[in-house]
């Protein structure tokens, strides 16, 4: 068991005052089987005129505020002490299936109804396609050697997971929101969020339910180990239905299941239902700077803030 | 109002598709039914009446918005076919109503044995963000449309459900009224079920909705602006209902709640009758980007402060897959079986429906469940190639695809037709009256009322020429009477519509004070367009005579007078050269809608800015202003018709066609202004809307007259010149009789500048539009905002008036006959007028621009930084 302290600031500095601000976070994290969340607080400033908070469709932790107060700076800072039990799977261990028998158990729906009502919606809402998760022919092209006939459904995923990390160069700044699947693979670089979605639209392109997960990494490796991709912002992975194991998760960006290193804030589609932190202002002109500061230590560590 | 793919023919004559004229036999003589001179004659007045009531579509298509066309020949249907329909669409929205509830609740009925999960996570009107959420009131689904058609058997039979936020209700109205107007003589004798009952249901609904202890709810309707499709439908269902018109512009959340921006400060808004689709509603939780929402309006809603009608997420109904599914969803739900058939529907997400749809891909309507490329396909309209596309893109897509049998009596005639949806089929030895193969739908209303659903008892016929209906493309809408046996006289539906809405004040509904800056922007605005096409109508009328008289003597007194009016009335049309001699385009400054000043642009601008305020205006306002409209086209046609013959050579080098037949058309636009002018000063309420409205023309009116003062006599010329100019100055600024009434002889230029300038009593000067336009401003809120500015420079310009000395002015004559005095004078009037003007637009119209979307973190990634 490990427990974090998390902090996550974004800042805002604006060229021209902002006369109000709307945003909404997926910033707390949620409690899931693995992890509970001990503490959380999210402080905004300016100081808010209002907040509300609700759980979404997904169960994720949502947070709305308004500043009506002008402004040239906003700063949202989510702080959260989070314990965390999860233990990775392993290959091994997961039940052999061949996937395309998933496929067609998905599509039949007699494996999920089994299991409850509310499973079958969520299995075929997964295997759609999304914002983010294109059905592109060059993503089919791509994905292909991983899916032979009568794999078993982890191997694939092992194999998903390590071409990703092994093919694709890992750069800060290489992609926006904007980047498709199909520019991804052209360019060969990306970064977490590029590569947890090219591994969901892999996945549902065969017919296999999977999700989006957005969280974080431990930011400073025990001693002795490497530090890992992506620890320093919000970080992103995946999770995949497999059936008897239920919903694994599996980070492509460095090759891994996940475990008690990571902290989960939610999931969804893909990086538009759960982005940490979305907004709208209204400002006397355009131009703003970002910068964004991650923090996951365990409980006691000094803070950068 | 979409589209939609459909076969089958009149909707009056169930089962006969041969049978294409409506029934008259109630009428007490059957001589009165009407003959072809009669419709022939009713056409014609429908299209000048609709005209005459702005009655407009498709102001989102790239060639503008048309008029709404109306076949005045009713659809009528008999009471007990009525009676079966009304309660079996009854049904159908009670079913939809309780899908809606379980869709964003336990989802209990999402399993494969009766409602495919896919059906509803795959339709993009399904929304996430407003999952869980309930409207006060117990129905979920408020309103709702289905489109009908009838079957082979002369059944009806529904191929469409609208519930993201109907549209065609007013259409609707509109067209009854105009319809009892222009068959006034059948109408008269028919006892024909009115439709004024389903706009009161309408208005408690909305009432009902309210959030818990607003007792007397503020609701407004929320449009998606003059610019979009339906704008007419939008704005004459606000004035009915007595709803303010707002955008999203209009709106702001703030403390949770939802408040309407108004003049004078904000005003809390509780039900929001939303004619703009969920998914742009609001840019923070919805589609970001999108400026027709409201930020924070989810959050609003799950808060409970604000419903929304329908509520945000009520399109997914609309998903064409979920016909298919109705009638064991109505075993399940209702325990009954589903009254109102649905065109049989095939969800290509099963695999058996599937194959079927790929095996008889020819014979159905194909739909995309998403709204996505390429649309309504009917498939007998596709070559084997394309055919072979469409199937390819099914089978690899399959869930997004729905195969619809079609449907109506006249299918197979159509079907096996050659050149369908070209070609009319079957149209040999069949009269006018005959309507022909064509497809025809029938739109139906449902309002949530008293725990169940008022069907309108009418609704929105369309006919179109082929096989798909669609107002885009130019179907035409008929009026639907629905008879009834008791002998209730027809009601005068004419004046329904204004009793309807006096029902509704006497109702207790709060009238929302405020105008937003919006609205006062647009009010503003028409003063100053309405004007400003004016001034230049009347300044067109004196340059286009003077040019008759005298432009072949140009060494003439006239003639040297004529240069002078030339650049000083009307300068932007002196830039066209012809040939080395000088000819103005003065039919292009009337006509040309993109020229500088041309009348024909202010008149569009007026337009834009009277369909935005289209609920703060009487109807009476849009029959001169189409007046104008026609005189313009008219003239546009007229002028095309001449050039187009051989070209009169002696005409143009004598000049005489810069004015040809120039000056009716002139005419006839000044005299629909007149009209238009007529209306604002004693048609509307004298509110803070009409002082804008006022403010506008005032100050347009005085930038005119000293402009037009400054242009003729900054430079000195002879007098014989003069005195011309002082008499065209006078007939533009219709101050003839005045001055000479007063100035019996021998009066001149300073004599003109006191009428035109000084004269508190003459409407037409300077003082009298500053007098009333600081009273306009003396009258209008501006909240927190300091005024001094405005009236600082309003008063300066008086100041200035005050303290010219017209003797003097227009005496002291530099050497170069410059009149220094004068100009300097006029020019620090006209520049602080302008600058009055643009302090009035910052004090009172300033608005938040669109709102911005935050930098995304993703996107900002390279100054991630620690």
């Amino acid at each position: 068991m490990r427990t974090y302290d998390l902090v996550h600031r974004t800042t805002y500095t604006y060229e021209h005052p902002v006369t109000s601000s709307y945003g909404r976070t997926t910033l707390t994290p949620r409690d899931e089987p693995g992890q509970v969340c001990l503490d959380t607080s999210l402080e905004i400033d300016p100081a808010p005129a209002d907040t509300a908070g609700h759980t979404d469709y997904y169960g994720n932790r949502s947070s709305y505020f308004s500043v009506t107060e002008r402004h040239q700076r906003l700063v949202v800072t989510s702080r959260s002490t989070v314990e965390v039990t999860r233990e990775a799977a392993t290959p091994g261990a997961l039940p052999a299936v061949d996937w395309q028998e998933v496929a067609r158990s998905v599509e039949s729906g007699v494996l999920a109804a089994a299991a409850a009502p509310e499973v079958l919606v969520a299995l075929r809402e997964m295997v759609l396609p999304s914002t983010h998760v294109s059905r592109a022919p060059e993503v089919l092209a791509w994905a292909q050697p991983s899916f032979a006939p009568g794999r078993s459904l982890g191997d694939v995923v092992v194999d998903l997971s390590h071409r990703i990390r092994h093919e694709l160069a890992y750069r800060t700044g290489s992609t926006t929101v904007h980047t498709t699947q199909a520019q991804l693979l052209a360019q060969g670089a990306g970064v977490c969020q590029d590569f947890a979605h090219l591994m969901l639209a892999a996945l549902r392109l065969h017919g296999l339910p999977a999700r989006y997960v957005s969280g974080y990494l431990e930011t400073r490796p025990p001693a002795g180990r490497e530090k890992l991709r992506g620890a320093d912002a919000s970080h992103a992975w995946v999770s995949v239905w497999v059936p008897g194991a239920g919903w694994v998760d599996v980070d492509p960006t460095n090759d891994q299941f996940v475990d008690d290193r990571y902290v989960v804030l939610g999931w969804g589609r893909d990086y538009h239902d759960v982005p940490p932190l979305r907004g709208v202002i209204f400002a006397e002109g355009r131009g703003s700077r970002l910068q964004v500061q991650v923090d996951l230590v365990p409980a006691g560590s000094p803070r950068f803030a | 109002m979409g589209q939609t793919a459909r076969v089958t023919d009149l909707l009056s004559t169930p089962g006969a598709a041969s049978e294409h004229r409506p029934d008259w036999s109630w009428l007490e003589d059957p001589a009165d039914a009407p003959d072809e001179r009669d419709l022939a004659r009713a056409r014609a007045e429908a299209e000048r009446i609709l005209a005459n009531h702005g009655v407009t579509y498709g102001a989102d298509h790239p060639d503008g918005e048309h008029p709404w066309a109306l076949d005045p020949l009713p659809v009528i249907v008999d009471e007990a076919d009525w009676a079966r329909l009304d309660a079996a669409l009854t049904q159908r929205a009670e079913l939809l109503d309780a899908v809606l509830q379980d869709v964003y609740g336990s989802r209990r009925l999402l399993t494969d044995r009766l409602l495919p999960p896919t059906v509803v996570v795959g339709h993009p009107g399904f929304l996430r963000q407003v999952d869980g959420l309930r409207l006060p009131g117990g129905r979920e689904l408020v309103l709702t449309a289905t489109d009908l058609v009838r079957d082979a058997s002369g059944g009806w039979c529904a191929i469409a459900d609208r519930t993201q936020a109907p549209s065609g209700a007013a259409y609707a109205m509109e067209d009854r009224r105009v319809t009892a107007q222009v068959l006034a003589g059948v109408y008269r004798q028919a006892s024909i079920q009115r439709l004024g009952p389903f706009f009161h249901a309408m208005r408690l609904a909305l009432r009902d909705a309210a959030p818990g202890g607003a007792e007397q709810p503020r609701i407004v309707l929320l449009t998606s602006g003059p610019a979009s499709e339906t704008a007419f439908d939008q704005a004459y269902l606000a004035s009915m209902l007595g709803l303010p018109l707002v955008e999203g512009s209009d709106l702001l959340v703030r403390d949770g709640a939802l408040w309407m921006r108004g003049l004078d400060g904000a005003e809390r808004v509780d039900v929001v009758l939303r004619r703009v689709d969920a998914e742009w509603c609001d840019p923070l939780d919805l589609r970001t980007g999108s400026e027709l929402g409201v930020p924070g309006l989810v959050r609003a809603v799950r808060g409970g402060a604000v419903s929304v009608v329908n509520p945000l997420g009520s399109s997914v109904l609309e998903s064409p897959a979920l016909p298919a599914y109705l009638p064991r969803l109505a075993r399940q739900v209702l325990d009954a079986d589903l009254a109102l058939p649905s065109a049989e529907t095939w969800w290509c997400g099963e695999p058996a429906s599937l194959s079927h749809v790929l095996a008889h891909l020819e014979e159905l309507v194909l739909l995309p469940t998403d709204r996505s490329a390429p649309g309504t396909v009917p498939g007998w309209t596709l070559a084997a190639r394309a055919r072979e596309q469409l199937a390819a893109w099914i089978a690899a897509e399959p869930w997004r695809w729905v195969g619809q049998a079609a449907v109506g009596p006249d299918v197979d005639r159509l079907r096996s037709a050659p050149g369908v949806g070209s070609d009319r089929p079957g149209t040999s030895g069949v009269g006018p009256a005959d309507l022909g193969p064509r497809a025809a739908v029938l739109r139906t209303y449902a309002v949530a009322h008293a725990g169940s659903y008022t069907v309108m008892a009418g609704g929105l016929a369309r006919v179109a020429e082929g096989p798909l209906v669609s107002s885009a493309a130019g179907a035409a809408a008929k009026d639907v009477w629905v008879m009834q046996t008791a002998p209730d006289p027809a009601p005068a539906e004419v004046a329904e519509a204004g009793v309807l809405a006096d029902e509704l004040v006497h109702g207790g509904r709060v009238r929302v004070a405020g105008i937003s800056p919006r609205t006062a922007e647009n009010l503003f605005w028409m003063g100053r367009y309405a004007e400003r096409a004016e001034d230049t109508v009347r300044a067109l009328r004196v340059v286009a005579d003077r040019w008759d008289d005298d432009h072949r003597r140009p060494r003439s007194t006239g003639g040297r007078a004529l240069t002078v009016l030339l650049d000083a009335l009307t300068p932007g049309a002196v830039e066209e050269p012809h040939g080395s001699r000088r000819q103005p385009a003065l039919r292009t400054l009337l006509l040309d809608r993109s020229a500088p000043g041309a009348v024909a642009r202010s008149l569009r601008r007026l337009g834009s800015a009277a369909a935005a305020v289209r609920d703060q205006l009487s109807t009476d306002t849009f029959g001169p202003l189409a007046r104008v409209d026609r005189a313009l086209r008219d003239e546009r046609a007229r002028a095309r018709g001449r050039t187009g013959d051989e070209l009169d050579l002696g005409a143009v080098a004598d000049g005489s066609q810069v004015t040809a037949g120039l000056r009716p058309a002139l005419d006839r636009v000044l005299d629909g202004l007149h009209a238009v002018a007529g209306i604002s000063a004693e048609g509307l309420v004298r509110d803070v809307g009409w002082r804008f409205l006022d403010a506008g023309r005032r100050l347009e009116r005085a930038q005119h007259v000293v402009d037009s003062v400054l242009r003729t006599f900054a430079q000195a010329r002879p007098a014989a010149v003069e005195a011309v100019l002082v008499e065209s100055l006078l007939l533009t600024h219709e101050s003839v009789i005045t001055f000479r009434r007063r100035y019996q002889s021998g009066a001149g230029v300073p004599e003109l500048l006191d009428l035109l300038l000084l004269d508190p009593g003459n409407p037409r000067s300077l003082q009298f539009c500053l007098d009333r336009l600081r009273e306009d401003l003396a009258g209008v809120p501006a909240p927190g905002r300091p005024t001094d500015q405005r009236d600082h420079l309003l008063a300066d310009v008086a100041d200035l008036a005050a303290e010219l000395d017209v003797d003097a002015a227009v005496g002291t004559v530099a050497e170069d006959g410059r009149r220094a005095r004068l100009v300097e004078s006029l020019e620090s009037m006209l520049w602080r007028l302008r600058a009055a003007g643009d302090e009035i637009e910052r004090l009172h119209f300033a608005r938040p621009g669109p709102g911005q979307a935050f930098e995304d973190p993703w996107d900002a990634a390279d100054e991630v930084a620690r």
